[in-house]
């Protein structure tokens, strides 16, 4: 279990993250969603004590995270958002340098080496070094390499960023199938069609606070779970209802062109983003 | 063992750069022997100057390979490719981390120096070189290592680091004992100029170079640099809030 207590995150006058307190449970898939700047990516890096938090803390199966646990760092894997790797490195030798660092023996390295590969197409791409990979081979590797190790967290960071529609979806396969093994997951995305179909409970966070955590279901169910979208001439205006027939009766009295369709966790993100903070 | 591993990866590093780190480590002091000691031939301290030279120059090359293998390279992960987010989350100690990197830099300063001293080997200087002279080049290339730890971490971009090279590496690389003595120097910048640790190395590597003995004293002094800097490597690698 992840436990967030009071974290917070200031860099100088700035506060990255304020006061966020979280819960996730072993095997959750739990997703950090929010706008830009809203401390997703600040809350990962403390997560992996890149930076240490001005307040509060982290625990880890009841025992507080620090740069000196090797005991709870062991447990987690973390896929960054840019691609932290030695570029003159080739994949081997990132995987082996991986292994080395989580201390497993090199024939277990060799052999999840060449299974994890071979698992995400890039085995005969083996050799080649790390900054002759396009983009997406990249967010692969650092994939396979995060598994190498054989987590019981894993911590994404925008994990599908750059990659394409295919390779997204191989990748939600890949993490639904590992979730399902009992890993637990924490997912920052820009994608919420991604959070809406690989999550079980979300937090929403803006401008380092964290809005609320919810289901997804329960997210859309309190904005309405039925859309009417409205043509009009200063854009697309959207109005949410809790039940078909009150959608269907306004869509109804609605002149011009507008349809009809279930709401979505976008919809709930573009609501909340949309507006400012209103209370804590 | 974590250091290990840190070794293993400056070696993956030295095996695929092999010939640009050689000849990166032999220009600059190749040129300063072929121009102050062949070039312009002169006496210094009753030999050759060419003698006096050549355990300065090595003295300094060790010192730069040691440097510039850590200081560029760990600023790098840190700030350009971020391959250090992956060491800090790993189960590897990070004190483990630095000492390798440190082990790793002086390895680094002690093969340039051996580069040198190999191309001068056909001059035949009469100059000795043992166990003391690689114990203490070590040490100069570990001192200088845990100074491009410290730098790597300190640096806010990629420009900090060659910065602080042309400020106190090269100024260091000319003035500390290296192609003059210290006893040259005025007084008051002569005593802190002599207590560096290049000066220090320059001086045991050619005292043991003339038969003079090993001066403990220097060994001390470079030990003590190392702690230092070490201990400072430490603190940033544990107690810096924004890596």
């Amino acid at each position: 279990m992840i436990e967030l207590k009071h974290l917070t995150k200031k860099f100088g006058e700035f506060t990255a993250v304020d006061d966020l307190n979280l819960k996730i449970e072993t095997g959750e898939f739990f997703g950090l969603l929010g706008p830009n700047g809203a401390g997703k990516t600040t809350t990962i890096s403390m997560l992996s004590t890149l930076l240490l938090p001005t307040a509060g803390e982290i625990c880890i199966d009841g025992e507080t995270l620090s740069r000196s646990r090797t005991d709870i760092k062991r447990k987690v894997s973390v896929i960054t958002q840019e691609y932290s790797m030695r570029q003159d490195m080739t994949m081997d030798e990132i995987m082996e340098y991986q292994g080395r660092l989580y201390f497993m023996p090199r024939k277990q390295i060799k052999e999840r080496t060449e299974e994890l590969l071979e698992f995400c197409d890039l085995i005969e791409y083996r050799k080649r070094r790390v900054r002759k990979l396009s983009g997406g081979m990249k967010r692969k590797l650092m994939v396979c390499r995060a598994l190498l190790t054989e987590p019981e967290i894993l911590l994404l960071d925008e994990p599908t960023a750059g990659m394409d529609a295919l390779s997204r979806r191989q990748m939600w396969n890949l993490l639904h199938r590992l979730n399902e093994q009992n890993l637990t997951i924490l997912l920052t995305t820009h994608y919420m069609e991604e959070a809406q179909s690989l999550c079980d409970r979300v937090a929403l966070m803006n401008r380092g606070k964290l809005e609320e955590t919810n289901t997804v279901n329960g997210l859309i169910e309190k904005l309405g779970a039925f859309a009417v979208d409205e043509m009009r001439e200063d854009g697309v205006k959207s109005s949410y209802f809790q039940n078909r027939q009150e959608a269907i009766s306004f869509l109804e009295g609605l002149q011009g062109k507008s349809t009809l369709r279930d709401t979505t966790l976008e919809d709930v993100f573009i609501e909340r983003a949309g507006r400012p903070l209103e209370r804590r | 063992m974590g250091i290990l591993t840190i070794l293993w990866e400056k070696w993956v590093e030295f095996r695929r750069d092999f010939y640009k780190i050689t000849l990166a480590a032999m220009v600059a002091p190749l040129m300063y022997l072929v121009v102050f000691g062949l070039g312009i031939q002169t006496m210094s301290h009753g030999q050759s100057y060419l003698n006096f030279l050549i355990p300065g120059v090595i003295s300094l090359t060790s010192m730069n390979g040691s440097f510039n293998a850590i200081a560029q390279n760990l600023n790098v992960q840190r700030l350009y490719e971020k391959a250090l987010d992956q060491v800090m989350i790993s189960p590897t100690p990070l004190w483990q981390f630095i000492l390798g990197q440190i082990i790793g830099g002086s390895l680094r300063g002690l093969y340039a120096g051996a580069v040198i001293l190999a191309l001068v080997i056909p001059i035949g200087t009469g100059l000795v070189f043992n166990g003391w002279s690689i114990l203490i080049l070590f040490l100069n290339g570990a001192v200088f290592s845990s100074v491009g730890v410290v730098v790597s971490f300190v640096a806010k971009n990629h420009a900090d680091v060659p910065r602080f090279s042309n400020y106190i590496i090269m100024p260091m690389a000319y003035l500390c004992n290296t192609f003059f003595s210290t006893e040259q120097i005025p007084h008051g910048l002569r005593e802190v100029i002599a207590v560096l640790p290049l000066s220090q190395t320059s001086r045991m590597i050619r005292s043991i170079a003339n038969r003079e003995g090993v001066d403990f004293a220097g060994i001390g002094i470079l030990v003590l640099y190392l702690i230092v800097f070490t201990a400072l490597s430490m603190r940033f690698i544990y107690k810096k809030k924004n890596l």
